[in-house]
């Protein structure tokens, strides 16, 4: 899902040779495979499979033995079936919203001569910087009872419940479908627009006929994955949602607020469902993406074009706007001595005399950068075994590793509690340290890493391998020399993204916290909760500020070591 | 060395690649595997590598089974179609790479290297990475890569194919020449045949999995052992006669051939004819037979071709047969517009039988 994104080296001259079948392996083939094949799948299954059969078991448990009671009685209640279909709607309308958005704004960045196109394409990407809730913070800000505008001009507007959750969905998932869109949208053959045109095609039957077709796999898989951001998140309906109650606050209530596990799992469960169907489909569809352009395409060239452009720039100015006042309005609020009462300027909300002072901020870059590292460590080995070592067991590996995308990342969190917090099991050793944290981040975002990884390893020719076969090279020496140095620059790619991800994300480790293993976007909820507006906005502002710096720092080390053509926002 | 390859079977899935293949090639000879693809010869040549696994049969270098042997303990050179040299090393490094693999000391590495530069000509390259190389350079790199590590046997999958007509014909005679020198036993796959009767000592013509016929350019060209053959080297007019008066009938007129001695394999159903052995005789319109073989035909075009014009004729009366192709040089087919009527001679001697009944 790269901005840059890059074909795979399909449609070679020679065809590529037949994979060699499971179990016609060479006699001294079979010990590496096996072992290589364990190291990956072990942390899999136990990272993954093993919390998820918890969690699972969990949800049929009643005190008679096992059973469907829990669903059943979950199922019979009004509550219930009310927070079902809030979920839905509210899903339907934000992703809806968010893609036909997305699409006109990547539409004005790729394919028109609007100027500005390289500060609206960063403007887009700004929420990923934020805690995932900051959407939420900002419109409370901006519109809540104590917000700027009811006080400033008196008016009456209520934001709180559905409307303020479409709203900051939007806002939360819009880079997400951005990213995708843009890609689909970057890569055109100008042939068909030619043809088009010669044809006696306008504009819009152009669009209809042409653009819309060429674009529609991104276009479906942008609706997928805003499905699953949306129905799974629940920072944002917990800050601003008010009574308006969503399955993924409701996990959070039942397992938090009233300790009913049985209860959490089984909406858990319901909530896995919808994401689940939702990330298959995203990556059926996702494996057709780039058939559509040959070697033989020729790129658009893009023609000024004064009354579309001026009408894109308009929208597109519109969007990066309200993108921009959500994070200002953060950053003004973490200035101010007490909102909304004294608002003058004042630093001393980021004393951080709150309890645990600045502690959160550290944890969160402490987990963000062993995420990094053991996330690197985790995909770039399940994507070289996967890719490198075909045996019968290939494709349940590659199952197992984009797995976790169709998982919910609380559902996940909360498979951790079920089965790591049992003094038996060896993980406990771990558990309530920052390392579990670090660890749930990582197999929580493992599919994404996992896919950027493997599409490198991908673009790597399979001859370099026999290359280095026939000179002698064993798979080790040609690991080292030629295929880490080749694919090293994208690895760069997904340490940053494991960073990124693991300083905002609240989802998968808000069960797993303990008070000295605090994040910083926990704080953010948890100070939110409170009415500490101006320290919630401050936390909000230090990830920021931290997310910025490491891209900034990781660029400038690109730079200085001159490599060059690497995606690092994903 | 000396290279055995005995009963080899190869499939994919319900396809059978190779059947039952066997071959013999000695000591510093320089083989191609020639055949249009699909046919088998690059898994038969990934096979010899090690780089795809047989399903029986076996392969031996001089005397010694190599299938249990893993592709990078067998020694060999390969180069590849597709250069596949490695785009994070230089081009010494590249050379080097296999030298680092088998753990040479240093200084023989770099001797090695700046040897195998000397002798691809490409020593001012030596600090230069693949992508500021062009495509000959890179291929003549990776020869060097391949024969650094002194291999036993050098495999060469279509080497020349990426490259432009005029880069792929100077650098086939420089690795000829390069294989002669070194004595070094070579195995070279391609498609083109003008590569394989260039370049190589024996040409292995295959076919669906199978060796269709082994010989030199020359046996090859003048005895094609099956219509495929004929048809695949070189160019070949193909003409399907019929049983007649005890003879052969070509279009209603009676045709001889000189039979090969020994070859009493039945009647011959279709026969050969290679457009420089047509005779054309422009004066002698109409019908008149003057002397065997002669048919009346029609100039239907003359394609100038510089050194050589190629002449389509129809024969006059031809019940259905295919037009013949008559190859002319120098200013022979001045005057031989379409249209042209002429008498065309196949010449007995020339005639060969592709398939007998």
């Amino acid at each position: 899902m790269a901005v840059s994104g890059s074909l795979p080296a399909g449609g070679a001259a020679s065809p590529a040779p037949p994979a060699a079948r499971p179990g016609s392996l060479r006699r001294h083939e079979r010990l590496p495979t096996l072992i290589a094949t364990l190291l990956v799948a072990a942390p899999l299954l136990l990272f993954i499979v093993y919390p998820l059969a918890f969690i699972l078991g969990r949800s049929f448990s009643t005190p008679e033995g096992l059973g469907f009671d829990n669903y059943a009685t979950m199922l019979s209640t009004a509550r219930f079936t009310r927070i079902l279909y809030n979920s839905f709607e509210v899903t339907l309308v934000s992703t809806g919203i968010a893609v036909a958005l997305a699409y006109a704004f990547a539409y004005a960045v790729q394919r028109t001569a609007m100027p500005g196109k390289n500060l609206f394409r960063i403007i887009a990407l700004v929420p990923l910087f934020a805690p995932s809730l900051v959407q939420a913070q900002g419109l409370v800000l901006l519109f809540g009872r104590n917000g700027l505008i009811n006080r400033s001009f008196g008016t009456g507007i209520e934001i709180y419940g559905y409307w303020g959750i479409v709203i900051s969905m939007v806002l939360y998932v819009f880079p997400y479908a951005f990213l995708i869109l843009s890609a689909a949208l970057a890569v055109a053959d100008s042939r068909l627009y030619e043809s088009a045109k010669m044809l006696g095609a306008g504009p819009w039957r152009t669009f209809r006929t042409v653009t819309l077709p060429s674009t529609k796999y991104g276009l479906a898989a942008s609706i997928f994955v805003c499905f699953t951001l949306v129905i799974t998140d629940f920072g944002n309906p917990m800050v601003i949602g008010a009574n308006y109650n969503v399955l993924a606050t409701e996990v959070y209530n039942q397992v938090i607020g009233q300790a009913n596990f049985e209860r959490g799992t089984v909406i858990g469960m319901v909530l896995l469902v919808p994401a689940a169907v939702a990330a298959i489909l995203e990556k059926y569809i996702s494996r057709r993406q780039y058939s559509l352009v040959s070697d033989q395409s020729r790129p658009l060239v893009i023609v000024p074009n004064r009354r579309r452009d001026l009408a894109f720039a308009g929208l597109s100015a519109g969007i990066a706007a309200a993108i921009l006042s959500i994070v200002a309005v953060v950053v003004y609020a973490s200035f101010v001595h007490l909102w909304p009462y004294r608002m003058t300027f004042s630093l001393r909300h980021y004393a951080f005399d709150v309890q645990n002072g600045i502690q959160p901020l550290w944890n969160s870059i402490y987990i963000s950068l062993m995420a990094a590292g053991i996330g690197v460590l985790a995909v770039t080995a399940s994507s070289y075994v996967i890719e490198k070592f075909k045996s019968a067991v290939t494709r349940p590996l590659y199952f197992l590793s984009i797995l976790p995308a169709a998982v919910p990342g609380m559902v996940l969190g909360l498979g951790y509690i079920l089965a790591f917090n049992d003094p038996a099991n060896p993980v406990y050793l771990i558990y309530g340290t920052l390392l579990i944290i670090a660890i749930v981040n990582v197999y929580y975002y493992h599919a994404q890493g996992f896919l950027i990884a493997s599409t490198s390893m991908k673009q790597i020719s399979g001859t370099f391998d026999e290359a280095s076969a026939t000179l002698g090279g064993t798979r080790l020496q040609t690991l080292r020399k030629v295929t880490l140095p080749l694919i090293a620059p994208t690895l760069i790619g997904v340490a940053v993204f494991f960073f990124m991800r693991s300083m905002v994300t609240l989802s998968a480790v808000i069960f797993l916290i303990t008070p000295q293993t605090q994040v910083a976007a926990v704080s953010v909820l948890l100070l939110e909760d409170r009415g500490a507006t101006n320290q919630a906005a401050a936390f909000s502002v230090c990830i920021m500020a931290t997310v910025i710096a490491a891209l900034l720092l990781v660029r400038l080390g690109l730079r200085v070591a001159g490599v060059k053509g690497v995606s690092l926002i994903r | 060395m000396s290279l055995r390859i005995r009963e080899v079977v190869k499939r994919f899935g319900s396809l059978t690649a190779l059947d039952h293949v066997s071959l013999d090639i000695e000591a510093g000879e320089f083989v191609c595997f020639l055949g249009p693809s699909g046919c088998g010869k690059t898994t038969l040549l990934r096979i010899v590598a090690g780089l795809e696994q047989a399903d029986g049969g076996a392969v031996e270098l001089d005397g010694r089974d190599l299938i249990e042997v893993p592709a990078r303990l067998r020694n060999f050179g390969v180069v590849f179609q597709s250069y596949s040299l490695f785009p994070n090393m230089t081009a010494a490094r590249n050379i080097a790479y296999g030298l680092e693999c088998r753990r040479w000391p240093k200084d023989r590495i770099a001797a090695r290297v700046a040897e195998m530069l000397r002798i691809v000509e490409l020593a001012e390259h030596s600090h230069k990475y693949p992508a500021q190389l062009s495509g000959g350079q890179q291929q003549r790199i990776a020869l060097a890569r391949a024969l650094a590590p002194d291999p036993s046997l050098l495999l060469l999958d279509e080497p020349l194919s990426a490259l432009d007509a005029k880069v792929r014909e100077d650098l086939r005679l420089e690795i000829r020449a390069l294989q002669q020198r070194l004595g070094i036993t070579t195995i070279m796959v391609t498609h083109d045949q003008e590569e394989a009767l260039t370049m190589a000592d024996r040409i292995v013509v295959m076919r669906n999995g199978r060796i269709e016929q082994v010989g030199s350019a020359r046996e090859l060209y003048q005895a094609p052992a099956s219509r495929f053959v004929a048809e695949f080297i070189g160019r070949m007019n193909v003409l399907p006669v019929e049983a007649a008066d005890g003879g052969l009938g070509l279009a209603g007129r009676p045709i001889e051939i000189a039979i090969p001695a020994g070859g009493a394999q039945g009647t011959p159903t279709v026969l050969g004819l290679r457009p420089e052995e047509l005779r054309l005789h422009p004066g002698a319109k109409g019908n008149g037979g003057q002397g065997p073989n002669r048919l009346p035909a029609r100039v239907v075009q003359s394609v100038f071709l510089g050194n050589v014009t190629h002449l389509v004729l129809e024969l006059d009366e031809a019940g259905g047969a295919p037009p013949l192709v008559a190859e002319l040089h120098g200013g022979a087919a001045v005057g031989l517009e379409p249209g042209a009527m002429l008498q065309v001679e196949l010449p007995a001697a020339a005639l060969r039988v592709l398939e007998w009944r």
